[in-house]
C-alpha cells in the first residue's frame, strides 16, 4: 500500500512540476492466480504480476492521458512528459476538469488474500459437480481467478483514495452433446470474496447448465409472430446495458442522437421499472469506490418507478450539456424483484419464447435489435416446451420498456449485478 | 526497440520440455473527436516478460511487468512450479511434444511513433472538410488509432526470434435522420499494416472515401427494411471475410474442436459447395502481403498458411503444438498472444474464402430478386456454425438489378449449411483488418472475402 502511495504522489508531483493546472494519477499493484480448463481437462496455472499506472493532466483546460504498467523513475519521467505532449496537442475545452475537492479515504474490500489449495479445491469440485449433475454437458473452457489489489487514486484537488482488495471469479463455457448432436455454446460466471460456497452453486451457473442439457434437441421455429419473451437475468442485464448506452450515454446525449435526449423526467418505460447502480449493494462484491474523475461513488437511479431520472454522463459531458453527471461509474446494476414467482410469469404466457442469450449487434440509434434467440425454448399455453433453433428476436428496445408484464420474484445476484426475469410482450419472433 | 533475450536465460529452462520464454511491448495510441469535440487523447505502454512452461500434458505460466534478466529467470522459475503444481494436482501424463525446427528468425525493424499531435493534427480538417460538404448530419465521429505490438521470444525447443506487427487506422462515423426522424448511422475504417505517419499522408486524399460514406448514408436515410424470411443475398467481401472468421474460422480451431464444435464430426466430409475453399493466410496471399503478417508464432513455429476448405471439403484445423500432435497434423504457427501477460492461444492470423471466377456485376444481374449485402457492424457465431452478422448497408437487387438502399438489418444461418447453397463466387477478395477478435484475449486479425451469392435467412423487421 506504501508503494503505491508513493508512486502516485511521486507522479503527480512530477505532473505539477512539469506544469500541469491539473491532474490526476492511479497506480495499482495486481496479483492474479488463475486456473484454466480446457476441453474438460485441467491445462494451465497462471501467476500474474502487473503494476498498471495512469494519468491524466490538463493545462489550459487541455486534457493529456497516458497509460502505462511501469514505476521506475525513468518510465515516469518520459509518461510525464508524453502526457504533457498529448495535452498540449489538445484544443482547450472549458468542461475539462476533475472533481472539485476530496480527502483521503482507505476502502478494504473483499478477500485481498487467495487461499490457493482450497480454490483449486473448489474449482475441481466445480468439473466434478458438473460430470455429476450434467453428463452430457462438455466445457470447453474454465477459467477461475483470484485478483488481489492494491490501488491508490491522487488528484490534484486533494483526493487520496486507496483501495485494498481481492475477489475470485468464475466463468464457464460449454455446451450439451449427446452423440453428433449439441446444443449452442452457453456461458456463466460469477465474482466472490468468499470459498464457503460450491461454485456451482453461484450466480446462474447451475441453472444456465441444467437449461443447456436439455437445448441439445431443438426444433426449428416455424412461421413469424408477435408474442411475448421471457429474458433470463444475464439477457435482461445486457438488454439493459445496450439501452441505456445508446439512449443515455456520454456520445449520445453529446452528438444529440438519443431519441431520450429530452424525456429526462419523463414516463420512458412501465412504472414497475426501476434500474438502479448501486456498488454499495450488500449482494455486490468489491464494489467501485471511487469514479476515475475523482468522485466519490454514490448509488443512483437512472429510470425509477418508470420515470427517466438522469442520464449516464461523465463529468465532461455533464459540463458540456448542463445534464448531472453520473454519481458512479456504471457498474453494479440493480432491478428489483417483481411480485410473481417466474412460474408464474411462464403461466400467463400463452405464446412466446424464454431467451437464455441473445446473439445480435447493438441496437440502431432509435433501438430496433434484431438478433438471434440462442439457449431458448418456446413456450405454449403457459409452459415451456422445446427447445429452439434458428429463431430470430427483433423489436425496440424503447417500446420494450412499455411493454412489461413482470419482473419475476427470484433474482440472481452474480456478484456484479442483481437482476430478476423479464417478461416483455410486442416482439417479433421469426423462424424459418 | 525491445532488447533481445540473452541466450544465457536458456539454462533455466526445465529439461526435456517444451518452454517460451517472451519479453513484450504493446503500443496503443488514440485520439477521438465526437461532433468537433476531443474527447479522447490517450496514449499508452504495456511491458514485461512471461514463461510458458509445458510439463507432460497441463502448464505454468508466469508474468511480470518489467524488462530484466532478473525478471525473466523469475518468470521461468515461477511458470516451473506452477506447471508442477498443475501436474501434481490435475495430471494428465502426455508424451512430449513432437520435435520442431529449431534456430532463430528475426522479423522485427525499427518503426516510427508519431506524436500525439500529429494524430490530432490529421483529424481535425477531416472535420472541418465533413462539416462544409456533407450537409444534414446529425452528428460524426472522428477516431484515429494506432497500435503495434513488438516481441523477442526465446524457447527451449523451437524457434527463437522476433517480430512486429502495427495497424493504424482513421474510423469515420456518421449518423442522420430518415424522414420519420429516425437516426442512422454508417461507418467507414481506412488503413491498416503500417504506423500512422506512413498510412495517412494528407488528408485530402480520405475526402473521395468521405464523400462515399456520405453519398451511401443520404441513400440509406430513403431505406427500406428487407422482406423477412431465407432470401437469396449476394455477400460483398466485408462479409464474405465475416463468414470466413465468425462463421467458420472460430469451429476450427483445435480448442473449439475439443470443446465440441461442430468441425469435429465435419471432419473430412463436404461442408460446403465445391466453389467454396478457404485458407488462414500468414504472412502472404495471392502474391501480395497479407493485411497483418505474422511470420513466428508464440510458441516457436514459423508461420505457414493453414488449409482449413478445400473445394468444399474440410481437411484442416488450425492447431498450436499440442493439437497438432493431438490430432495428426501440421502445426502452422496459430499460437497467438496478445499481451505481455496472456499465454499463446490457438488464433486465425487473416482467414478468408478463396475467390472464384465470376464477375460481381454478372453475379447481380443473374439475380432476379435478392440483396446485396456489402457492409456489417457486428458479427457473433456459435460453435455449431450458427450465425448472426449485422447488415448496416445493402441494395435490394430487382430483375438483376440494384434497388434502394436498405435500413438496418441481420442476417443468420447455419454455416455449414449457408456455405452448401453458394453458387456462384466473385473473382476478387476484399480484406479488412480494422478489428480485434475477442477469444479471452483480443487480437488483431485480418478477414477476407470473395463476394458470394448463397441463401441465408434475414431479419427484416
Amino acid at each position: 500500500m506504501k508503494e503505491t502511495k508513493d508512486t502516485a504522489r511521486r507522479v503527480l508531483a512530477a505532473l505539477r512540476e512539469a506544469g500541469a493546472d491539473e491532474a490526476s494519477c492511479s497506480v495499482t499493484e495486481t496479483e492474479t492466480r488463475e486456473f484454466n480448463v480446457d476441453g474438460g481437462k485441467g491445462s494451465l496455472f497462471r501467476g500474474l504480476f502487473d503494476t498498471p499506472l495512469r494519468m491524466t493532466v490538463f493545462k489550459d483546460r487541455r486534457r493529456g492521458t497516458v497509460g502505462l504498467n511501469k514505476t521506475d523513475d525513468e518510465s515516469i519521467r518520459q509518461a510525464v512528459e508524453d502526457c504533457m505532449a498529448a495535452a498540449a496537442a489538445a484544443e482547450p475545452d472549458e468542461a475539462w476538469g476533475l472533481a472539485e475537492t476530496g480527502d483521503e479515504r482507505t476502502f478494504l474490500e473483499g478477500a485481498p488474500e487467495p487461499e490457493l489449495d482450497r480454490f483449486f479445491d473448489r474449482t475441481s469440485e466445480l468439473m466434478d459437480d458438473i460430470k455429476a449433475r450434467y453428463p452430457k454437458i462438455l466445457v470447453e473452457q474454465m477459467i477461475t481467478e483470484h485478483k488481489s489489489y492494491r490501488q491508490t487514486y491522487v488528484n490534484t484537488s486533494g483526493a487520496e483514495y486507496t483501495t485494498v482488495g481481492g475477489e475470485y471469479g468464475v466463468s464457464v463455457m460449454f455446451s450439451g452433446h449427446d452423440g453428433d448432436k449439441s446444443s449452442s455454446f452457453n456461458s456463466a460466471g460469477a465474482v466472490f470474496a468468499s470459498l464457503d460456497k460450491k461454485l456451482i452453486d453461484l450466480g446462474s451457473i447451475d441453472a444456465d447448465l441444467a437449461a443447456t442439457e436439455k437445448q441439445i434437441d431443438t426444433l426449428p421455429m416455424e412461421g413469424k409472430f408477435v408474442g411475448t419473451v421471457v429474458l433470463t437475468p444475464g439477457c435482461l442485464g445486457e438488454c439493459m446495458d445496450s439501452l441505456l448506452g445508446s439512449f443515455t450515454g456520454d456520445s449520445a446525449i453529446l452528438d444529440g442522437s438519443s431519441i431520450w435526449k429530452d424525456k429526462l423526467g419523463e414516463k420512458v418505460a412501465d412504472e414497475r421499472i426501476t434500474v438502479r447502480f448501486d456498488p454499495f449493494d450488500e449482494r455486490i462484491v468489491c464494489g467501485e469506490r471511487f469514479t476515475g474523475e475523482g468522485y466519490l461513488s454514490e448509488p443512483c437511479d437512472v429510470i425509477k418507478d418508470g420515470v427517466l431520472e438522469r442520464f449516464m454522463l461523465s463529468r465532461f459531458v455533464s459540463k458540456k450539456t448542463g445534464f448531472d453527471r453520473l454519481p458512479n461509474g456504471g457498474s453494479a446494476m440493480v432491478i428489483p424483484a417483481g411480485d410473481k414467482t417466474l412460474d408464474e410469469l411462464i403461466a400467463g404466457v400463452e405464446r412466446g419464447i424464454l431467451v437464455g442469450r441473445f446473439s445480435g449487434g447493438a441496437p440502431s440509434n432509435a433501438g430496433d435489435f434484431s438478433g438471434v434467440a440462442k439457449n431458448s425454448f418456446l413456450i405454449e399455453n403457459g409452459k415451456i416446451s422445446s427447445a429452439l433453433s434458428e429463431t430470430m428476436i427483433s423489436g425496440n428496445l424503447a417500446e420494450l420498456l412499455r411493454s412489461l408484464v413482470g419482473f419475476s420474484k427470484e433474482t440472481v445476484a452474480d456478484g456484479a449485478s442483481v437482476l430478476p426475469w423479464g417478461v416483455f410482450t410486442g416482439v417479433t419472433i421469426s423462424g424459418k | 526497440m525491445l532488447q533481445p533475450l540473452s541466450e544465457n536465460l536458456k539454462q533455466y529452462f526445465p529439461a526435456g520440455t517444451a518452454a517460451e520464454l517472451r519479453a513484450q511491448l504493446n503500443r496503443s495510441r488514440g485520439v477521438t473527436l465526437v461532433s468537433g469535440n476531443l474527447v479522447g487523447n490517450a496514449r499508452s505502454e504495456v511491458s514485461g516478460v512471461s514463461a510458458r512452461v509445458w510439463q507432460r500434458g497441463v502448464c505454468g505460466f508466469s508474468s511480470e511487468a518489467e524488462l530484466s534478466e532478473d525478471a525473466a529467470r523469475r518468470v521461468l522459475v515461477a511458470a516451473s512450479e506452477n506447471a508442477a503444481f498443475m501436474d501434481r494436482r490435475a495430471p494428465r501424463g502426455l508424451s512430449p511434444l513432437p520435435a520442431a525446427p529449431r534456430g532463430t528468425k528475426h522479423f522485427d525493424r525499427e518503426i516510427s511513433d508519431p506524436t500525439q499531435k500529429q494524430y490530432v493534427d490529421f483529424l481535425r480538417p477531416l472535420d472541418e472538410y465533413i462539416t462544409s460538404h456533407c450537409k444534414g448530419l446529425q452528428s460524426r465521429t472522428l477516431v484515429a488509432r494506432a497500435d503495434s505490438m513488438e516481441k523477442q521470444l526465446l524457447t527451449a525447443d523451437a524457434l527463437s526470434g522476433s517480430s512486429i506487427i502495427e495497424r493504424s487506422y482513421i474510423y469515420v462515423m456518421m449518423s442522420a435522420e430518415t424522414a420519420s426522424g429516425a437516426p442512422v448511422e454508417l461507418f467507414l475504417p481506412i488503413g491498416g499494416l503500417g504506423t500512422f505517419d506512413k498510412n495517412f499522408t494528407d488528408p485530402s486524399l480520405l475526402y473521395e472515401k468521405i464523400d462515399g460514406l456520405y453519398t451511401k448514408l443520404m441513400q440509406k436515410r430513403e431505406g427500406i427494411y428487407p422482406d423477412a424470411g431465407v432470401q437469396t443475398v449476394i455477400l460483398g467481401g466485408e462479409l464474405g471475410g465475416m463468414v470466413a472468421h465468425e462463421a467458420v474460422g472460430h469451429t476450427v480451431e483445435a480448442d473449439l474442436v475439443l470443446g465440441g464444435s461442430v468441425a469435429g464430426p465435419c471432419f473430412g466430409k463436404q461442408v460446403a459447395s465445391e466453389k467454396v475453399s478457404m485458407v488462414d493466410f500468414a504472412s502472404e496471399a495471392f502474391g501480395k502481403p497479407t493485411p497483418l503478417p505474422v511470420y513466428l508464432d508464440d510458441e516457436g513455429i514459423e508461420a505457414t498458411d493453414a488449409v482449413l476448405i478445400d473445394r468444399g471439403i474440410l481437411v484442416g484445423y488450425m492447431n498450436n503444438r499440442e493439437s497438432a500432435a493431438h490430432f495428426g497434423q501440421k502445426p502452422c504457427g496459430n499460437a497467438r498472444a496478445y499481451s505481455f501477460s496472456d499465454e499463446p492461444l490457438i488464433r486465425m492470423r487473416n482467414t478468408a474464402i478463396l475467390p472464384g471466377t465470376d464477375k460481381l456485376e454478372d453475379m447481380i444481374a443473374a439475380t432476379e430478386h435478392g440483396y446485396y449485402l456489402i457492409d456489417t457492424n457486428n458479427g457473433q457465431a456459435d460453435t455449431t456454425g450458427e450465425f448472426m452478422f449485422g447488415v448496416c448497408m445493402g441494395y435490394e437487387i430487382v430483375n438483376g438489378k440494384l434497388g434502394r438502399a436498405l435500413l438496418d438489418t441481420t442476417i443468420s444461418g447455419v454455416a455449414f449449411e449457408m456455405l452448401k447453397t453458394v453458387d456462384m463466387v466473385s473473382d476478387e477478395v476484399s480484406w479488412s483488418s480494422a478489428g480485434v477478435c475477442g477469444k479471452k484475449q483480443p487480437m488483431p486479425v485480418g478477414l477476407g472475402g470473395p463476394a458470394i451469392r448463397c441463401k441465408v435467412t434475414m431479419g427484416g423487421r
